[in-house]
């Protein structure tokens, strides 16, 4: 008999699983964490998968790659709390996210402009913007979301 | 999806695509928090984040969207792009 709960309970450990580690647990870690078999630990990361389109398994793989807002695979958004470097953001949209994981602490981005090369600091505090550096960052959408984007796995 | 030290910074990526300029695809970082930063965001962590919350998202992006003057904008409302 189906399990209604496990979904959120399965991507509840996922998401948490990341803010502990920095990495995206794998669905034999999440098959015992559930108390299930590892055949079907994989069947809950995919369906987890399926109810949240908006992360991805690595291509041909059942490893997280994304997860958002975090991302299991290093990007250039890098994220700092309480000094340290230990988790990414999917992209620099989702960065801007990443601040409602860490309730009540200061979550510092830090990434490379892509086209100079220079630091791009944004720090946000429980949803709120305390630091941009420089004070000109602007998010840009290169290609559309959804259908118009063309190229789905592109960010 | 990227932050740019400044328009300029991102009309001169190799990868820029010229599109994005009729799309207005720049947005402000306080809009971005914001559009970011909807209800159903700042319950990432609770128990029934995937069956109660997540499924508002749509809704709550297309809301701030709308009070963002981007309601009609293909790019960011998710639908074919005309071009």
């Amino acid at each position: 008999m189906p399990d209604p709960g496990l979904p959120d309970r399965t991507f509840t450990l996922i998401m948490r699983g990341l803010i502990e580690r920095g990495s995206a647990p794998h669905y034999a870690e999440l098959a015992r964490a559930l108390g299930l078999s590892v055949a079907e630990g994989r069947q809950a990361l995919l369906d987890v998968m399926q109810a949240y389109p908006i992360g991805w398994l690595h291509p041909d793989t059942d490893y997280i790659a994304s997860f958002p807002p975090l991302n299991s695979l290093p990007t250039q958004y890098r994220i700092s709390v309480r000094g340290e470097q230990r988790w990414f953001a999917q992209c620099g949209f989702e960065a801007t996210s990443a601040t409602w994981l860490f309730p009540g602490a200061t979550v510092h981005v830090e990434a490379p402009c892509l086209d100079c090369g220079e630091p791009i600091v944004v720090e946000m505090r429980d949803g709120r913007l305390v630091t941009v550096d420089p004070p000109g960052i602007v998010g840009h959408l290169n290609w559309g979301f959804g259908p118009s984007r063309g190229r789905p796995p592109y960010l | 999806m990227n932050l740019f030290r400044s328009e300029e910074h991102a009309r001169r990526w190799p990868q820029f695509n010229p599109a994005s300029e009729a799309q207005r695809g720049f947005i402000p970082l306080p809009d971005l928090a914001a559009f970011f930063g909807t209800e159903s965001r700042r319950h990432m962590l609770d128990a029934d984040y995937l069956s109660t919350w997540y499924p508002k998202r749509g809704a709550e992006r297309r809301a701030v969207l709308e009070r963002l003057g981007r309601g009609d904008i293909p790019f960011w409302m998710g639908t074919p792009s005309p071009a």
